[in-house]
């Protein structure tokens, strides 16, 4: 039975797959292609996604995916603002509309090796790895966005390298006149024994046209390498954002994420997951958002414990205003295999609003016997003990309430290690907390 | 400089305090005694603002103003601190940050400016000193992790740092060791002046060996049914509760 979504835009893209293929038949590889068919019959059997599927049972996509979406075809790189952060000292790469903008990017330090699309489809060894990490089966988006990705890019992290200043991938989206569908990717290699950080903003001007971005990204972290990635959506009202991330992390290796949405995007969906194919690994998820308006944010975490001695902490918090909604879905599997496995899981939420919804679900699936597992989900409201104390001390109601919530989210951003980062993504918390029509009843 | 007549108050339809008057002046000091659960708390909530409390009938004044119809900051920046008998952890609220907030809200209130980073350190660190708390405390999120004692010693540094003119303490002595003990009272007595007054809700006389007071009340069943000088508190060291309470509701 079709459960799937299949609307004007779901023709369109239907309609525009042969002729589109037909363009590229002379720049991709037989490989690539014959992977682009295979996830273009999954998306055109499954369609977009609807609550009726278990994955998407509480965001529903419909009045993002409108019928007028287009796909990205011009790539204009003038009247740009590249979204440098002035205090981070780190070497500035930009992506416009996922396309690589050499003009506006910094020289990459030794260690460090970037591929655009052009180079990353000529070399066989990236463009044969293209979704060979993530892979489409019932994921429509996923498909989608390998059956219609146009640009596809590399970073890839020498061995033994240690890349000390951080790498700021710069995402940056154009305003245009019409509504447009941007669908790319990213292939992130750290070799053995490399370290390197990779912190990944989003970022558009205003848009009065909606934008809808569908962006992969697959990464292997192999055998004693330690990457610390960063995800700081800036995006505004009118942006619609589907990320699907796998990450395969090899022996005692080191994967840090922390993935941050205090923004004004209208709609934010992560599937974060991470496979743990070898022994001795340690995965530390953070996350943070503050939704108003209606806004509408969805992460889905996956920690996949495939072998022993391996270990998975992950805090998410999140404060919810206006008719906004959160959805947190974090699975960790332990599979019979991983034994001495330790995984901490926490999602901890402020419902600020009676028109607000969380949705919350912890899922620990363990078939291992010697493993420490917990998991905890909270759902509350500001405590009335600690705004009457504040209060007391001569602190105004309304800022002692900010006071409290800036703390609850504080409490995940004090774990970004680099200072200047850490001070940016404050100013864009406190940013959040002062717009003006934030009240809380 | 504190007045009140009158006061009643009933927190979900349960009345607890029945007809509360007392009248404090400036560089007074009095204490509040009184068995377990007769509404030496609930005194303090009312009066610093806490909503549950409802005020059926009665008034407090602080230097003439209405205390009842003014919002819990308000009191504090007109010059009401209430040291809580618990005070709340609130983690991730840096102890120093809110200190700063609070001591500039109130300077704003009094027309003063907004302290310099390093005027402000300063004057932290004198007061520091004055209740001798660890700078690592300072440093911590409000109160989290604190053990008991040092809670309290936090509350009297925050009094000492907003200097008002009315202070609440209550059951500021529980759960101090002697040494504990003896820092707070001895930073109260250097921060008493002839223009601020404390009010000290207490179960012990050991306070009051070194906090003397000026007069002492004995609040039983919502109401101060005796009133007197130092002496009624060694006389109820002495002699109990029961002493007071068949020889008072006797009469009535
Ligand atoms: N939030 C509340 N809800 C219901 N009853 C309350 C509440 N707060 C206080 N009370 C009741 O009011 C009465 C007075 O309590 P209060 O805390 O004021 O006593 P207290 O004199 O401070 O006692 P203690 O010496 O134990 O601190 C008690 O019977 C208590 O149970
Ligand atoms: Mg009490």
């Amino acid at each position: 039975m079709k459960q799937g979504l299949y609307n004007n835009f779901y023709r369109y893209l239907i309609d525009s797959f042969d002729k589109k293929q037909a363009a590229l038949t002379y720049i991709e590889s037989v490989n690539l292609t014959a992977k682009r068919n295979e996830a273009f019959s999954i998306f055109k059997e499954m369609g977009f996604p609807t609550r009726k599927y278990e994955e998407w049972k509480f965001t529903s996509l419909s009045a993002a995916l409108k019928d007028e979406l287009q796909l990205m075809i011009e790539h204009d790189h003038s009247l740009i603002n590249t979204n440098r952060i002035h205090s981070l000292d780190a070497v500035h790469l930009v992506l416009v509309n996922g396309r690589f903008a050499p003009e506006l990017s910094d020289a990459l330090p030794e260690g460090i090796t970037f591929y655009d699309t052009q180079a990353t489809l000529a070399e066989s060894r990236f463009a044969d790895k293209i979704s060979t990490l993530a892979t489409e089966d019932d994921a429509p988006m996923l498909a989608l966005n390998t059956a219609f990705f146009t640009e596809v890019s590399v970073l890839q992290i020498a061995a033994h390298a240690i890349v000390e200043k951080p790498v700021h991938v710069s995402h940056v989206f154009t305003v245009n006149d019409i509504a447009e569908f941007v669908p790319y990717r990213m292939l992130v290699i750290a070799e053995k024994h490399s370290e390197a950080t990779i912190i990944e903003t989003f970022h558009s001007d205003s848009l009065v046209h909606p934008l809808f971005v569908s962006y992969v990204c697959e990464q292997e972290v192999h055998e004693s390498a330690v990457l610390h990635t960063h995800m700081i959506n800036t995006l505004p009202e009118n942006a619609y954002f589907v990320q699907h991330r796998e990450v395969f992390q090899y022996r005692n290796s080191v994967l840090n994420n922390s993935n941050i949405a205090l923004s004004d995007v209208t709609l934010l969906r992560n599937d974060l997951n991470f496979q743990l194919k070898d022994v001795g690994t340690e995965t530390n998820l953070i996350g943070a958002y503050i939704l108003t308006g209606d806004q509408h944010v969805d992460n889905h975490t996956l920690v996949d414990h495939q072998s022993p001695n391996c270990n998975t902490n992950e805090v998410y918090k999140g404060i919810l205003l206006d008719t906004s909604h959160a959805v947190f879905n974090g699975k960790v599997f332990v599979r019979p295999d991983a034994q001495k496995t330790n995984a901490f899981q926490q999602n901890n939420n402020l419902l600020l609003s009676d028109q607000a919804t969380v949705n919350s679900k912890p899922q620990l699936e363990i078939f291992a016997d010697d493993v420490k597992c917990s998991h905890g989900s909270t759902i509350g409201q500001i405590n009335e003990d600690a705004l009457f104390y504040l209060q007391t001390r001569g602190i105004g109601e309304e800022a002692a309430k900010k006071l409290i919530m800036q703390s609850f989210i504080f409490d995940v951003i004090l774990r970004i290690k680099i200072e200047s980062l850490q001070d940016y993504v404050s100013d864009l918390l406190n940013k959040k907390l002062n717009t003006e029509n934030l009240t809380v009843v | 400089m504190l007045n009140i007549t009158n006061l009643h108050s009933s927190i979900e339809g349960k009345k607890i305090l029945k007809g509360i008057d007392l009248k404090v002046n400036a560089g007074e000091i009095h204490a509040i005694m009184g068995p377990n659960g007769s509404g030496k708390s609930t005194l303090a909530s009312v009066l610093a603002g806490k909503a549950e409390y409802e005020v059926t009938e009665g008034e407090a004044f602080l230097d003439g103003k209405n205390l009842l119809e003014m919002a819990p900051e308000e009191r504090a920046r007109e010059g009401l601190f209430l040291a809580f008998q618990y005070p709340v952890e609130i983690p991730g609220v840096s102890n120093i940050n809110f200190l700063k907030t609070a001591l500039t809200e109130i300077r704003a209130h009094r027309g003063l400016p907004e302290l310099t980073s390093k005027e402000f350190l300063k004057l932290l660190k004198d007061k520091q000193e004055l209740v001798e708390l660890k700078s690592s405390l300072v440093n911590r999120s409000l109160n989290e992790g604190f053990s008991g004692g040092e809670k309290k010693r936090n509350e009297i540094l925050q009094l000492a740092m907003l200097d008002p003119k009315l202070a609440i303490l209550d059951e500021t002595d529980s759960g101090l060791d002697i040494d504990a003990l003896r820092i707070v009272a001895s930073g109260v007595n250097k921060l008493r002046t002839e223009n601020n007054a404390f009010v000290i809700i207490t179960h012990y006389q050991r306070l009051l060996d070194y906090i003397i007071p000026d007069f002492v009340h004995i609040l039983y069943d919502g109401r101060i049914i005796k009133s007197g000088t130092k002496e009624l508190a060694l006389e109820l060291e002495e002699k109990g509760y029961d002493w007071i309470t068949q020889h008072e509701t006797g009469t009535v």
